[in-house]
């Protein structure tokens, strides 16, 4: 048992924190409901920080720091399906971003517009489609990433993948690795706004009903970020669920709460918490939800024969 | 980073596991439902706890010039967790093992040592903390007991409440103040720690009927009673050191969700046998209350973890306490409504569980409080007072 970072891990985070500042949006942009990050996208394809659960002496932990680090920052970009699933899949090294989706390949999919890829998991087989961006039709919302679905797979190159159980289990942990990482960023957003708003002669933060839903906020990003590096570390099925399912259960109280105490300035595109709320509320509903993660964690848990 | 246990961690737990299967009595669960600080579970911790101290196992976390064998951290918190997980048959004496010892190594005269580190470290000391009062709960500093300085000691009046173990105990961690009339301060620096000899005269112990386990709780009043100044511990004015010392070692010594992970792994078993497992809603829940006791596992972990690496003490306590709360409660929520049966006298286990979780948001310091501390102490958020 040991929660602290190697070196080599300190040297990667540092380096990753490094190109983010350095792609950081300026103030000046016009604000966008899912601006993805191009710049970012590109110096992490070339710098390999998405493959290191392929490198030798790194693994999935790794990769599950490298995506709750980037989730953190404001900026969108793909990296929890290509850091965590697209290595456990034996997908080629570079054929990225890797969108996802279940049921139906032709369902909206985060990423899509800008994907190499896209795995659909059909239940009893993963169906890999070739991406061609072209036929991507774009998908308005409010979620805070490029949705796109596609028409038709006709024309398209697919492949099947008979290994169900790891896009799902690879699934979960990037889903709660990366929701840690987006309620680091919004609580600590939110934190500081807190100390500089004043009401009532005092700053808001000051108030203890507000200090004791963020003090629960804290926990619930403590956890879920512990959660998630135990899942990425074990790989295990019964991990990957629990911390999926815990994230996924605390997000809609966590978001309405952060809201909340931006009041109407939270509502606006110009303060940027809905950058990470919404990635949440749209990773809440993946993989049928808390309530679908919850039941997996506990048959994983206690397998029927075990009984 | 890694979340894994060394062989040598490993062994050790199965080591422990097999003691418990040789010393604990077929009883024994029968034994547990009345709580760590009844009758028959103090009488039990004295031969139990003499067995584990003859095997070195009562205080390894102890410097070895205290007769403890200077063990990992891990190595005790693992002797813990597995303790708690059966329902704690060292009764109350993991109390002094915990904190009790440690504030005494770093604070006792050399005589307090002589006179109290042998019985706790051969595991036939019983004590209890004479912290809260009537009108001091949560604020404790607000205590009103008095020491009142006389030749050679102290007289003492007043009483405290909720004091677990008072029934049984030897010696009370008993936290006084010093009145103005004689030069104390009105504020923390007017207290004083004495160790009191429960059988002085002038001390009344009354048990008060409650919803959780028997022994856990009374009222004690002190009439007058004399404490020889040999038995204070540091010296006036440094009482709030002392507490803050001994706190910091109690409040991550219980590992509560393993007690409430094995009672909720018992229960899936129940529910299995009896059909009704099969109810997906049944594991859904099941599910929600496991992840609620992982996740206090994983924050208590980071807390045990800092302290193997040497790392300055944060605000995790207060961040783990509010999720060990809920994961108790979690778990006793979904006891009672799926097993009912277990607090209608058919499992006894589940309702000592029952008894240990409503009180979980309470004992050492509310859980409100520890809300606080986050939003203080983790999040740096003003403080209520502050006004601009
Ligand atoms: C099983 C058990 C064993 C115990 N054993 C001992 C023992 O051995 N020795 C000992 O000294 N004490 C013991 N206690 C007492 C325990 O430390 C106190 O109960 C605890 O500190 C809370 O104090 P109180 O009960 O007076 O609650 P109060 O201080 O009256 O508070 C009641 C409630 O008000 C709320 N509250 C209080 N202050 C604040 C605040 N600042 N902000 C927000 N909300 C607040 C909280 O919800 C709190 O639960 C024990 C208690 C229990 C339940």
């Amino acid at each position: 048992m040991n929660y602290g970072l190697t070196e080599d891990q300190q040297a990667v985070l540092s380096e990753l924190e490094r190109l983010i500042a350095g792609t950081a949006p300026d103030g000046h942009t016009e604000p966008e409901f899912a601006p993805y990050c191009e710049a970012l996208d590109q110096e992490l394809a070339q710098s390999g920080f998405l493959d290191i659960a392929r490198e030798d002496g790194f693994g999935p932990l790794d990769a599950a720091l490298v995506v709750e680090c980037l989730a953190r920052a404001p900026q969108i970009v793909e990296a929890a399906a290509s850091a965590l699933v697209g290595p456990a899949l034996g997908l080629p090294v570079g054929l990225r971003p890797v969108a996802l989706v279940e049921h139906d390949p032709l369902k909206p999919a985060r990423f899509l517009p800008r994907a190499g890829v896209l795995l659909a998991d059909l239940g009893d087989r993963v169906l890999q489609v070739t991406v061609d961006p072209d036929r991507v039709v774009p998908v308005d919302s409010l979620f805070a990433y490029p949705y796109g679905r596609l028409e038709t797979l006709d024309g398209l190159e697919t492949k099947d993948v008979a290994d169900v159980a790891t896009l799902r289990r690879r699934w979960r942990t990037a889903l709660a690795a990366e929701a840690a990482g987006c309620m680091a960023g919004a609580l600590a957003l939110v934190v500081e706004h807190v100390k500089d708003r004043r009401a009532f002669g005092r700053p808001l933060g000051a108030f203890q009903a507000i200090q004791h839903r963020l003090a629960m906020a804290a926990e619930t990003v403590e956890s879920c970020k512990w959660l998630a590096f135990r899942a990425a570390w074990s790989d295990s099925e019964a991990d990957a669920a629990l911390a999926a399912a815990f994230a996924q259960k605390r997000i809609p109280q966590f978001a309405f709460d952060l809201h909340q105490f931006s009041g109407a300035m939270g509502l606006t595109l110009e303060f940027s918490l809905h950058l990470w709320t919404y990635r949440l509320r749209a990773l809440s509903g993946e993989l049928g939800g808390a309530a679908a993660q919850a039941r997996q964690a506990a048959l994983a848990t206690w397998p029927e024969a075990a009984a | 980073m890694e979340f894994g246990w060394t062989a040598v961690e490993q062994m050790h737990r199965e080591r422990i596991r097999e003691l418990l299967d040789d010393l604990l009595p077929p009883d024994w669960e029968q034994m547990s439902l009345h709580g760590p600080g009844s009758d028959e579970q103090t009488a039990f911790s004295k031969d139990f706890c003499a067995e584990l101290a003859s095997r070195n196992l009562l205080v390894p976390n102890w410097p070895r010039a205290h007769g403890g064998e200077d063990a990992e951290v891990w190595q005790q918190f693992i002797l813990g967790e597995e303790m708690w997980a059966v329902g704690e048959p060292r009764g109350p004496q993991y109390m002094n093992i915990n904190w009790v010892g440690p504030a005494l190594m770093k604070y006792g005269t050399p005589e307090q040592l002589e006179k109290y580190l042998p019985p706790i470290r051969e595991g036939q000391a019983v004590w209890c903390q004479g912290f809260s009062e009537p009108s001091a709960g949560s604020d404790l500093a607000a205590l009103r007991t008095q020491a009142v300085p006389v030749d050679g000691g102290y007289r003492v009046s007043g009483s405290k409440i909720w004091t677990s173990y008072a029934g049984h105990a030897d010696t009370c961690f008993l936290l006084a103040r010093v009145p103005a009339s004689h030069g104390g301060a009105q504020d923390k620096s007017g207290i004083v720690i004495l160790l009191a000899d429960m059988k002085s005269e002038g001390i009344q112990v009354k048990s008060i009927p409650a919803l959780i386990g028997e022994g856990d709780i009374h009222e004690v009043f002190f009439d007058e009673v004399f404490v020889p100044e040999a038995d204070r511990l540091g010296e006036e004015g440094q009482a709030w050191e002392i507490i803050m010392y001994a706190l910091q070692h109690e409040r991550v010594g219980v590992a509560r969700y393993e007690f409430s992970r094995r009672i909720l792994d018992r229960a899936v078993g129940k529910l299995k046998e009896s059909g009704r497992w099969d109810d997906p809603s049944v594991q859904e829940k099941a599910g929600q209350a496991l992840m609620l006791c992982e996740a206090a596992r994983m924050l208590v972990y980071r807390i045990v973890d800092g302290k193997a690496r040497d790392l300055p003490p944060d605000a995790y306590a207060n961040v783990a306490r509010w999720a060990i709360v809920l994961a108790d409660n979690g778990v006793n929520d979904f006891l009672t409504e799926n097993l009912p049966e277990g607090l209608l006298g058919e499992d006894p286990v589940q309702q000592a569980h029952h008894q240990r979780a409503i009180a979980a948001g309470v004992a050492s310091g509310a859980a409100e409080i520890q809300l606080n501390l986050i939003a203080r102490r983790w999040l740096e958020l003003p403080s209520e007072r502050t006004r601009t």
